[in-house]
């Protein structure tokens, strides 16, 4: 990766890091209080407002009840898939090129899962009896019925998100400690308590690549499952375009796709407002672009075979339903999704388009805008194409309220990814300089260390 | 009266040599602190092993079983007949099991972890501030001062830079 010739010594990477934690410029807090005010005018405001006028403040009404809010659940859930599992899919075959982006790739999981989990919370007209949805003694003598794909999502997104959780700490337990040793006041107390007096002994070492191998064959499934599941709720009930069994590996090929584009987003942005050129290099940017090649041509498969098998099945419902999708009134929409996921992509066949960093960021972003289309379009043309025609003269098109709040889940995800930045060592220390040189008498990496 | 030495390297294959040298004058209490896991440290040092999966398998065979109970239970305790279909069924509940499986097998590793790398430290221990950026220390614990001072005779020969007594910090 940044080379066997690359200049860079040990101590370098130590400076780097520790100088993205703690120095800090008026530019990063005229982005944070943008991104904070952003959150509370265009996420919390519109969902106060719905709570306090009801659920019909968003413009969902028979037989249109998903909405956007589904959409953007789908999506944020879509987005946390490549972070974590691209990670442990590249810890267990050691590929050394993960290593300087894969932590903020898994923080892009965890706060995408964070924002999925409020999405449900908006989408509930009443969030405060969530608590329902677990399993505890209470008053009603009501328990949670397991048999429902919701549930499967509860213990599902749970589950992802402790996951998600321990592994990015485990993984920063020794840059902490390396930060620790170079901060005061706060600071220092903060990484003090995070690095649990982590020394960096042999023993220790031993002990967290046990475990972090460990925690990586555990969250590779893990995270296959949650996406499967979050398509059973769609998949298990019986309306027309949605009850197919491809809806799983459709939905897994379509995260891991919009989460590895989101991923070359936040490589773009880390790259260029926290000067880490040094550490993020064409090559992460190259490969990948080869992997978002790969996996558009996967979903492109995956897209042909759904309207096949839509087609092929001869069944009246499934028909209008497909042709509704293809021609109907979101024609243009699908379409959109067709250029932007199916065939842009196409682009990354050409090693100069994948190391040309503004190209890849704007077809990241667009491939991300394609992917929510898509999701849009799995909620909006079912519903509204039902078996009994009465329904069909619906059109849903979301509200200010909810196009407000999806605005807004994107000024929150910035948000917490912005508090991260100065929290957690956005590039792994220790993994960086694994990938160096070590000091050999005469390198620069040894005069680094007189 | 318990001392230790410790002896500062650039280089880790110099630590690890260090290290294993050490290990043949028979001193036992060694720890090799380094900014990154370095390979080889099994062949200075002895092969290690870690019960760490064991705590992996068994907290995902309490998460498999407890997920099982959980479902089955709530479905025994609110009665929900549907369709003649069976209160205990085996295809939705296994997803719960399977979640809960690799929800417990991840917390089982987690303590694992904690537990065999004996963190959160509580007590002092032996540490080297330089060795989170970019030396490698060996550091050895002895039980008496002369002991500490052959250690510190081995640390020099192979080539480590400073040889003392570590600043003895929380870590």
């Amino acid at each position: 990766m940044q080379a066997k010739s690359s200049p860079i010594s040990y101590a370098d990477v130590n400076n780097d890091i520790v100088r993205s934690l703690v120095v800090t410029g008026p530019k990063y807090y005229i982005t944070l209080a943008a991104a904070i005010s952003l959150t509370l005018i265009c996420y919390f405001f519109p969902w106060f407002y719905q709570l306090y006028y009801g659920i019909g403040a968003a413009g969902m009404n028979h037989p249109q009840v998903w909405g956007t809010y589904l959409a953007s659940f789908i999506f944020w859930i879509g987005l946390s898939h490549s972070g974590t599992l691209l990670s442990c899919v590249l810890h267990l075959t050691n590929s050394a090129w993960r290593k300087a982006m894969y932590r903020s790739a898994e923080a892009m999981t965890l706060f995408s899962l964070m924002v999925a989990a409020s999405m449900v919370a908006v989408h509930l007209g009443r969030p405060w009896f969530i608590h329902w949805s677990l399993p505890y003694p209470n008053q009603m003598e009501m328990w949670p019925n397991f048999r429902s794909p919701l549930l499967f999502d509860v213990m599902a997104i749970t589950t992802y998100l402790t996951g998600s959780s321990i592994f990015i700490y485990m993984g920063s337990i020794p840059d902490f400690a390396a930060v620790r040793d170079r901060t005061t006041g706060w600071r220092h107390y903060m990484y003090r308590l995070l690095s649990l007096g982590w020394r960096g002994t042999d023993t220790e070492w031993h002990r967290l690549g046990w475990a972090y191998t460990f925690l990586a064959v555990l969250i590779i499934p893990l995270a296959v499952s949650v996406h499967s599941i979050v398509s059973w709720d769609f998949a298990l009930s019986v309306v027309p375009a949605l009850h197919l069994t491809i809806f799983a590996p459709y939905f897994v090929v379509g995260a891991i796709y919009s989460g590895t584009a989101g991923i070359v987003t936040v490589m773009f942005v880390l790259r260029k407002y926290m000067k880490f050129e040094k550490y993020i290099t064409e090559l992460h940017f190259d490969n990948l672009g080869k992997l978002l090649l790969a996996l558009s041509l996967l979903w492109t498969y995956i897209n042909m075979l759904e309207v096949f098998t839509g087609w092929y099945s001869g069944e009246s419902a499934e028909l209008e339903a497909l042709e509704y999708k293809l021609f109907g009134k979101y024609g243009p929409l699908y379409w959109e999704m067709i250029l932007f996921c199916a065939v842009t992509p196409l682009l990354c066949m050409f090693k100069r388009f994948r190391t040309s960093f503004v190209p890849m960021l704007i077809l990241s972003i667009a491939i991300n805008i394609g992917m929510y289309t898509e999701r849009f379009l799995i909620v909006g043309t079912s519903l509204s194409r039902k078996y009994l025609p009465d329904a069909w003269n619906s059109l849903y098109v979301p509200s200010v309220v909810e196009l407000s709040i999806l605005a807004g889940s994107v000024a929150l995800f910035c948000t917490l990814f912005l508090i991260f930045v100065k929290i957690f060592p956005s590039v792994s220390i220790y993994e960086v300089k694994e990938t160096l040189p070590a000091p050999e008498k005469g390198s620069p990496q040894w005069q680094a260390t007189q | 009266m318990a001392s230790n030495a410790v002896g500062l390297f650039r280089n880790p294959d110099a630590a690890l040599a260090a290290a294993g040298r050490l290990k043949a004058a028979g001193f036992a209490a060694l720890d090799l602190i380094s900014p990154i896991p370095l390979h080889g440290v099994e062949e200075a040092l002895g092969k290690k092993s870690s019960v760490i999966k064991r705590f992996t398998f068994f907290g995902a065979l309490f998460g498999g079983l407890s997920g099982f109970a959980l479902a089955a239970g709530t479905a025994v305790l609110y009665l929900h007949p549907t369709g003649g279909r069976p209160i205990i069924p085996f295809p939705p509940f296994l997803i719960i099991t399977y979640e809960m499986t690799i929800l417990c097998g991840i917390l089982g590793t987690v303590l694992g972890f904690l537990i065999s790398a004996r963190l959160p430290v509580i007590r002092e221990r032996v540490y080297v501030p330089e060795a989170a950026v970019d030396k490698f220390a060996v550091t050895v614990s002895c039980e008496s001062l002369e002991r500490a001072q052959r250690a510190a005779a081995i640390l020099r020969e192979a080539g480590g830079e400073i040889v003392g007594a570590a600043s003895s910090r929380e870590g």
